[in-house]
């Protein structure tokens, strides 16, 4: 079976030794290159073709969010997992709209780096549960003190089932093969849920995902 | 160099303030001296015209009677003779003897007492010609008492005699004494008019000198007023010059200490995120790679664990630390996802929901509009929930043709925004006036509060501020 190829891209040389060490003791990855910055990544990126970006969130001259923006348009076959120091959703949601698939917690690296690679490889999203649950912390309280509804609740249970597979990064039409439905039903689906919940794109509907712990 | 400077200032000050204390004394002195010049001048003319004036009154005073007096004598001495004459000459008498006598007593009554009245000037002439006057009267009583003793008929026969002999040369010489007596009483009288003209010229004099030594002292008193005006005037200046200039120092130092703070947070923040942080990081991921390779020993793995908590916690205090120093959302994300995330950041921690709305925020705000916004709105919501205990704040953003409008209102306490002034508020002030903006707070007691920034978004960008971000970054 094909290795699994890794670019990794972290300022910090100490911390890139230790992300090496921990994805090569898997077998079935394996690291062709590193980088010091953004813009290294990009290069590398396109030259290197690898399956898998790992990315930290805040490097120099280019940060992490732009790189990954910029390595999503030039190497569309490379999936981005970010590595951030910051569980807020201000970050998470511009990583996804950057198209990253996977959003770590630097502190919880070591024991989801390995799961969120082989997730990302596999077209899945991944986030840290550290993450997901400020994510949803944040959502919980503010729905309690504004004392809104959780639009959640307004769904009907096709509309949660093409939820969960849209967050998880689904096509329309891989999601109407999978629940025999036509594209346009699907699209019609889709549409009513992100207006329910007041969502405007793909990764803020992620983001929603991740946050009600639908996806993680 | 300033300290040197102010002290050399410091010692100049005190001489000048002596020069000017005895410049103050000789002026108040001065205007005593010229107001004394004066009074005494007034007071001497006054009382020297007044003696002139008693002066000239008696003299005049002596001299009419003096003329009176002679002329009393005249009077006498040409009735008299007349009378004589006529009592001698005419046959027969016209008065009786006894009515005559009493007419002639009464005469030379007259006569002796004008004379004892005439004012003695002390004159040996004048006395002189007074006593001759005088022993001429008596000859003439005594020879009317003879005249008066005389028969009838000896006064027929002597008669025209006695008036060629005695009579007539005895009224000339009486009156050409009278005339000489008041010729010297004219001169003396002219005498006394030129001496008193000579006394009022003296005094004309005297007053004129005064007035001028009056005026040459006003002239001296004039010029020191205004060399002394000039010098405070002078001080005046220089005082508001140095005030302004200090003022200028102590804005300058204010935007400068703004500047260095946040260049110095930037730096520690760096420091500790990518120095700090990133070593601890790679700790973590060692302890965590050992655990795994030392999987079968359970002792060692309890301790794994511990050395793994105490580098987490350590972790998250360096960041939340580096956080607090420097938003490093500001870089990453821009303003509008940091000032977001600062409400969320606000409301896990407190009972404040914060709402952000923003409306066309550019991206590529410079740092310092990025860094001012950032932390006004930091402020204003840590005021919110820590002192005002809100429990909804909300923060706009919004910007129009040539201004960036920030406001934080909450529900809060409030407090009184006239009195109550506290470093916070004078931090955030001071990084909007900086920036050339306004910054209004509206607060009342139990009313909430409401912070407003205005950000002009044209802006001189000095080489000052762009020196002390590039050594922040340095």
């Amino acid at each position: 079976m094909r290795k699994l190829r890794i670019l990794l891209a972290d300022d910090h040389k100490l911390m890139r030794g230790g992300l090496r060490l921990l994805l090569e003791q898997q077998p079935t990855l394996t690291v062709v290159g590193e980088a010091d910055d953004g813009r290294q990544a990009v290069e590398k990126a396109s030259s290197l073709k690898p399956d898998v970006v790992v990315l930290d969130i805040g490097m120099p001259n280019l940060n992490g969010i732009e790189a990954c923006a910029q390595i999503t348009q030039t190497s569309p076959t490379a999936s981005v997992v970010m590595l951030s120091m910051h569980s807020d959703e201000a970050y998470v949601l511009r990583a996804l709209k950057a198209g990253a698939r996977a959003y770590l917690l630097k502190d919880s690296a070591e024991s989801d780096l390995v799961r969120a690679v082989q997730a990302v490889s596999e077209g899945k999203s991944y986030f840290s549960p550290a993450v997901s649950k400020v994510l949803l912390e944040d959502y919980v309280r503010k729905l309690q003190r504004s004392g809104v509804e959780d639009s959640f609740d307004l769904l009907t249970p096709r509309e949660r089932e093409i939820l969960q597979l849209v967050a998880e990064g689904k096509s329309n039409k891989d999601v109407a093969n999978l629940l025999n439905l036509s594209v346009y039903t699907v699209e019609t689906h889709r549409a009513n849920l992100m207006q329910k919940l007041n969502l405007r794109s793909v990764p803020e509907l992620i983001l929603y995902a991740v946050r009600k712990g639908i996806i993680s | 160099m300033d300290a040197v400077s102010e002290v050399r200032d410091g010692l100049g000050g005190e001489m000048k303030d002596h020069s000017t204390r005895l410049l103050r004394v000789l002026l108040i002195a001065g205007f005593g001296g010229l107001l004394a010049i004066m009074l005494i001048a007034g007071f001497t003319a006054l009382r020297t015209l007044g003696e002139l004036h008693r002066a000239e009154e008696e003299a005049r005073r002596e001299y009419l009677k003096k003329n009176q007096a002679l002329n009393t004598v005249n009077l006498v001495v040409h009735s008299y003779t007349d009378q004589v004459e006529q009592y001698l000459l005419d046959n027969p008498p016209v008065a009786t003897a006894p009515t005559f006598e009493t007419q002639v007593d009464q005469l030379f009554r007259d006569a002796n007492a004008a004379l004892v009245q005439y004012p003695d000037s002390g004159d040996p002439m004048e006395l002189s010609l007074l006593a001759e006057m005088k022993s001429q009267l008596r000859d003439q009583e005594k020879m009317f008492r003879s005249v008066l003793a005389m028969p009838p008929q000896d006064r027929q026969r002597q008669g025209r005699n006695a008036v060629n002999r005695d009579l007539i040369p005895g009224r000339l010489q009486l009156l050409n004494a009278t005339q000489q007596v008041a010729a010297l009483n004219r001169q003396k009288q002219e005498q006394t008019d030129s001496q008193l003209f000579a006394k009022f010229g003296h005094l004309r004099m005297r007053v004129t000198w005064m007035l001028l030594l009056g005026l040459a002292a006003g002239l001296l008193l004039s010029l020191m007023c205004g060399i002394y005006i000039l010098r405070l005037e002078r001080q005046a200046r220089r005082r508001y010059e140095e005030i302004a200039k200090s003022q200028q120092d102590l804005e300058r130092l204010s935007a400068r200490l703004v500047d260095a703070q946040e260049a110095e947070r930037r730096a520690l923040s760096r420091e500790l995120h990518d120095e700090v942080g990133q070593s601890l990081g790679a700790l973590l991921m060692d302890v965590s790679r050992l655990k795994s390779r030392l999987s079968q020993n359970e002792n060692l793995q309890d301790e794994l664990d511990h050395m793994r908590s105490v580098a987490e916690k350590t972790v998250a205090t360096v960041r939340n630390m580096s956080l607090l120093l420097r938003p490093s959302m500001l870089d990453d994300l821009g303003l509008v996802p940091a000032v977001e995330w600062q409400g969320r950041e606000i409301s896990r921690r407190s009972q404040l929901e914060v709402d952000v709305q923003a409306s066309d925020i550019p991206d590529d705000l410079p740092d310092d509009y990025k860094i001012c916004i950032y932390r006004v709105v930091q402020e204003a919501l840590n005021n919110a929930a820590r002192h005002a205990s809100a429990h909804h704040a909300r923060v706009e953003l919004r910007r129009s043709q040539r201004l960036i409008e920030v406001s934080i209102s909450d529900d809060g306490s409030g407090f009184d925004a006239e009195r109550v002034r506290g470093m916070g508020l004078l931090g955030m002030e001071e990084r909007v006036r900086r920036l050339g903006g306004t910054l209004l707070i509206e607060s009342k007691l139990g009313q909430g509060t409401k912070v407003r920034v205005q950000l002009p978004t044209s802006v001189p960008y000095t080489q000052e501020h762009a020196e002390i971000a590039n050594t922040a970054r340095g």
